[in-house]
């Protein structure tokens, strides 16, 4: 038997969270702007607004509705949150789409009543609406949560509890119901009627076989979804670690642990959180982003090790408990001529060092389109590059060009001749060359910045780049 | 029988001089080609018998606007292709320009330090780690003990470590394995003044201060940037000359 979950417009239920409707009608959109309604509650549906329409087509329809902009990130994290809960139920879950499952309940004590009730009691934290139903087979069970919440579909009687349901439980495509309906068709009793052979021939094989459904067959295949696998280990003695030495001896046992689980599983760690149990009872938490997915043991413990002697404990420890994160599954990515790789092992406890000793990650830079110098670049995280194979040889490599360095942007002192700089600095140097001005102007829209940019090159020899903003003059940086 | 005289060919004098170039220029080379890593710049690649040699300390002395960083940044282009390179930085970079260079960026490691403390231990981890090509840094004030220690990892590494200054001090020449001063020479400018004025360009010559295998005052001029092409680049010589620029920074 299988049991169907069903919850009517999750993304209502998603963005309302529980809580009551209110006076006011909610319209659920994909996004804010050029977006489509998605969800809606029965005020809205009452006043004229449907599923497809603009946002602007359904306001016009509900007037004083409450628009809200769909969260699809938090609703498939809730969906799954909710799926991992039911695996307490049985654990074979079918998840077909958000807001729809199916629950094998075969070899699970208890009968329909039973089962709906344990799947109601571990859902009722997740405040979703539900509609529960119980049938021989996925449509069966579909069904009987279409008919009423909490029906059960027993064997023998699905052609007399479907016959009368309209065709829209078959979820046809609109260009097949409109046929039918032409033909007179309009629920399933009469679509059983008709003839399989001819039928499928006419309206194709997926109409087909939702006239199977119509008559209580389904063949559709039930796929149990994965499951989440937790990886994770502590240790707890009874004695206390005064010394580090200690703390990474004990560290590195949990390691090997983890280690020896992620291999078993064939995962690879994207992250890592150490617990440490103080004697004073805090427990501080610590929270590791590996650069590269890892089930090595030692790189794990060194990028560990570089954190940890970064911090200072008001007490002795006595416990720790580790846990991998963000698992993926295992296997390096490895060329046939992979010999000049990179180390990914290697730059991962290098980085956690420089983040350990400096107190900042080491970054790498991102070119951007901008036209002020400064926001030409910007950096982030340094993370490896997922190919590292050599590339061109060294003869293809561009001309070299002159380097530009960024200097603290001060204030200098510039005379003007002829609308251009003739002396910069203090004391003032004469400029012997004199390129420019080029204007950068933005932010017209707000607090505008216009600029006038120069190159210079001074009587010392000097190259530098100035601009004038306003009525004042900086240097910005110079070339080397 | 007597047969005339064979008539000198022109072309086989040619061939023949040619010759005699070409093998005074691989006899000139003073060490072995192939042996380190290329900066982009020819006549100093030349000079150093292929590019900057690896696991040693390399000092690039000279004032602002002296090529310094843009032997820097041909270093790291070149160590870039093939592996990953690092620059200690305290907010100078300027990665569009390193880009532009042939940089590849995402394998450049921009490690933030502004402390003289953190500054070589950025190093020591870096040059420890093995994975690093090329360490750029600064030269902040540190014991001759640490410039020694750093050597040696670089040594062991194989690993080269650039330190980019004005002046050097006795500890930092004294565990350098090769010391080059920079200068510019001339500036290339493209068109006359004003908003089509652009710096196309400038010459860098550097002398070689402390080399294994060259004599201190071995030299070379390299134009960097766009070729010129024609009457709309001119050339203008700075007033001093590297002599009295170098001399200066001593």
């Amino acid at each position: 038997m299988l049991v169907c979950l069903r919850v009517p417009q999750y993304p209502l239920a998603v963005v309302l969270d529980g809580a009551p409707p209110g006076n006011v009608p909610v319209l659920v959109a994909d996004r804010l702007e050029r977006g489509r309604v998605i969800a809606l509650d029965d005020r809205a549906y009452a006043d004229g607004s449907r599923v497809g329409q603009t946002i602007a087509q359904a306001a016009a329809a509900t007037s004083q509705a409450r628009v809200v902009v769909y969260d699809p990130a938090r609703g498939h994290a809730l969906w799954n949150e909710m799926l991992d809960a039911l695996d307490a139920v049985t654990p074979l879950i079918d998840d077909v789409r958000e807001g729809l499952a199916f629950l094998d309940m075969r070899g699970i004590a208890g009968d329909a009543p039973v089962w709906m009730a344990q799947i109601r009691e571990v859902s009722a934290r997740f405040s979703m609406p539900l509609c529960l139903g119980t049938g021989a087979n996925r449509f069966c069970s579909y069904a009987a949560a279409w008919i009423g919440d909490g029906t059960i579909l027993t064997r023998g009687e699905e052609a007399q509890r479907l016959h009368s349901l309209p065709l829209q439980v078959l979820e046809l495509d609109p260009d097949t119901q409109e046929r039918l309906h032409l033909l007179g068709i309009a629920t399933l009793g009469e679509l059983a009627k008709l003839p399989h052979g001819p039928f499928e021939r006419r309206f194709g094989r997926d109409a087909a076989r939702r006239h199977e459904w119509a008559r209580g067959i389904d063949r559709t295949p039930f796929v149990p979804r994965g499951h989440s696998v937790t990886i994770e280990a502590s240790m707890f003695g009874e004695g206390q670690a005064d010394d580090e030495a200690q703390v990474f001896f004990a560290l590195r046992m949990v390691l090997t642990r983890i280690c020896s689980d992620l291999g078993r599983c064939g995962k690879r760690a994207n992250a890592l959180q150490l617990r440490l149990e103080l004697d004073s009872g805090d427990r501080p938490v610590l929270d590791v982003l590996l650069v590269a997915p890892t089930s090595d043991e030692r790189s794990m413990f060194e990028v560990l090790r570089a954190k940890l002697e970064g911090l200072q404990f008001a007490a002795p420890v006595v416990g720790l408990h580790l846990r991998a994160l963000r698992l993926e599954e295992g296997g390096e990515e490895l060329a046939l001529f992979s010999g000049g790789d990179i180390d990914t092992q290697r730059i991962a406890v290098t980085l956690a060092r420089l983040e350990a000793v400096l107190g900042e990650p080491a970054l790498r830079a991102e070119l951007r389109d901008a036209h002020p110098l400064e926001e030409r670049y910007a950096y982030e995280p340094f993370t490896i590059p997922k190919r590292h194979a050599c590339e061109a040889p060294l003869a293809t490599l561009p001309a070299t060009v002159p380097q530009l360095r960024l200097l603290r942007v001060q204030e200098t002192d510039v005379r003007v001749l002829r609308g251009e700089p003739a002396f910069v600095g203090t004391p003032f140097q004469a400029v012997l060359e004199c390129a420019g001005p080029w204007r950068i102007e933005e932010g017209w829209f707000g607090a505008a910045v216009v600029r006038d940019e120069y190159d210079v090159l001074l009587e010392d020899g000097e190259m530098y780049r100035i601009y004038r903003q306003g009525a004042r003059w900086y240097v910005r940086g110079v070339y080397d | 029988m007597r047969l005339p005289a064979a008539s000198p060919d022109p072309r086989r004098d040619a061939f023949n001089e040619l010759k005699q170039r070409l093998h005074g220029a691989r006899a000139a080379t003073a060490v072995a080609l192939n042996s380190g890593i290329p900066t982009g710049l020819s006549g100093l690649d030349r000079l150093l018998g292929g590019g900057f040699p690896c696991g040693i300390l390399v000092t690039l002395e000279g004032s602002r606007s002296s090529g310094r960083w843009t032997i820097v940044a041909g270093l790291l282009a070149a160590a870039t292709r093939c592996g990953l390179g690092a620059v200690i930085d305290a907010g100078e970079l300027y990665p569009p320009a390193l880009a532009q260079a042939g940089v590849r960026l995402d394998r450049l490691l921009v490690v933030p330090a502004r402390t003289p403390l953190g500054i070589a231990r950025a190093a020591d981890i870096l040059l420890r780690s093995r994975v690093v090509r090329v360490v750029i840094m600064g030269a902040p004030v540190l014991r001759a003990a640490v410039w020694a220690r750093l050597a040696g990892l670089a040594h062991r590494a194989g690993a080269l470590l650039v330190v980019v200054t004005t002046a050097v001090d006795a500890e930092l020449a004294a565990s350098a394995g090769m010391r080059l001063g920079c200068a510019l020479l001339r500036l290339a400018v493209f068109g006359s003044r004003g908003l089509w004025c652009t710096f196309a360009g400038f010459t860098v010559h550097t002398e070689v201060r402390k080399h294994k295998r060259l004599a201190p005052g071995a030299s070379s001029c390299t134009r960097v940037g766009t070729p010129a092409d024609g009457a709309l680049v001119r050339e203008r010589t700075l007033k001093r000359t590297p002599i009295q620029a170098l001399a200066s920074d001593r």
